[in-house]
């Protein structure tokens, strides 16, 4: 059923790790009691930067069934990035939509690399068979 | 095939060892594993979702959102009642009970209640899930040995049920990843 094969930890299972923990990460912090502290922030959009490289970096490798959710996840990944830098230079009700802005983006990119990955298993296992 | 799944258990614990074992399936990459959530619903028939302590908005729209799916999993019935029904869902920071009662009228939360019944009884804990499965088997085999029963409904068919478009994913609340709540205990 070419398990074997699928099982393999390639790039983009790299990157759905590093959108998981983007999501994590962001999670934690919104659920901080104290409201999301700046120098969070400043991890988070190192860690959303990171991630969008790495999935930009990949999408020429990947299988046509993958890249079109790869590159989805690219357009959410650049939009978090995008909300994390307004919610640095913004406070009070502009700050929280900010952030929870971010946070949905992060939760849909980590979901589009989840369904690339689906999708390169899938064509490994027809292929497989 | 992208299906949503509920698997109840009959208690807590066995939700988070079900919760643990579809984890491992992905890891295996014998499934894809979207999102997760676990529910409970008490002896009063009242439910909750574990989420992470966070801002009293988020927590309620998890639970809405939640509900909402619990909804459409339960077939064109429950679908019926949709996001509304979703509001019937509590959110749990961390373990503690929360029912978002202001949110909802008292005979919506027992239409509810009623729809979705037959996913998950009083004292039960279910494990939410959007996944992506070449078969069912993997799913279905490894969580009847934990005692759990599995429902299963296509993300297609459910596209169908009601007023679902690309704006409104439920599933956006399901964690995607294995979150347990430092509350529960896990052995495995």
């Amino acid at each position: 059923m070419g398990k074997m094969d699928t099982n393999v930890k390639d790039a983009l299972d790299h990157i759905r790790a590093a959108t998981q923990e983007l999501h994590g990460a962001m999670s934690d912090a919104a659920a901080k009691r104290g409201g999301v502290a700046k120098a969070d922030l400043e991890v988070l959009a190192q860690k959303a930067k990171a991630a969008t490289e790495s999935a930009k970096g990949s999408l020429s490798t990947q299988q046509e069934a993958a890249k079109k959710h790869l590159a989805d996840a690219v357009t959410h990944l650049e939009a978090t990035q995008k909300h994390v830098t307004e919610s640095l230079k913004s406070s009070g009700q502009a700050f929280q939509t900010s952030v929870q802005k971010a946070l949905a983006d992060a939760r849909a990119s980590a979901q589009k690399v989840s369904e690339a990955v689906a999708a390169k298993r899938s064509a490994a296992s027809t292929k497989a068979k | 095939m992208h299906n949503y799944i509920a698997v109840v258990f009959d208690n807590t614990s066995k939700a988070y060892e079900g919760l643990h074992a579809l984890w491992q399936l992905d890891d295996a990459a014998e499934v894809t594993v979207h999102g997760t959530a676990v529910v409970h619903r008490d002896a009063m028939g009242n439910f909750q979702v574990d989420t992470k302590e966070t801002h009293p908005a988020l927590a309620t729209a998890a639970g809405v959102g939640v509900g909402a799916l619990l909804g459409l999993l339960a077939g064109p019935a429950g679908a019926a009642v949709g996001a509304a029904g979703g509001a019937a869902i509590g959110a749990a920071a961390g373990g503690a009970v929360g029912v978002t009662a202001d949110l909802v009228r008292a005979d919506t939360r027992e239409q509810a209640a009623g729809e979705t019944r037959f996913v998950l009884g009083a004292g039960q804990s279910a494990v939410i899930a959007d996944v992506s499965e070449d078969w069912t088997s993997p799913i279905d085999t490894r969580m009847r040995s934990l005692g759990g029963t599995v429902y299963r409904r296509a993300k297609g068919d459910m596209e169908d049920d009601v007023w679902f478009d690309d704006y409104y994913i439920p599933s956006r609340y399901l964690y995607p990843y294995e979150y347990i709540p430092s509350s529960y205990y896990y052995p495995w």
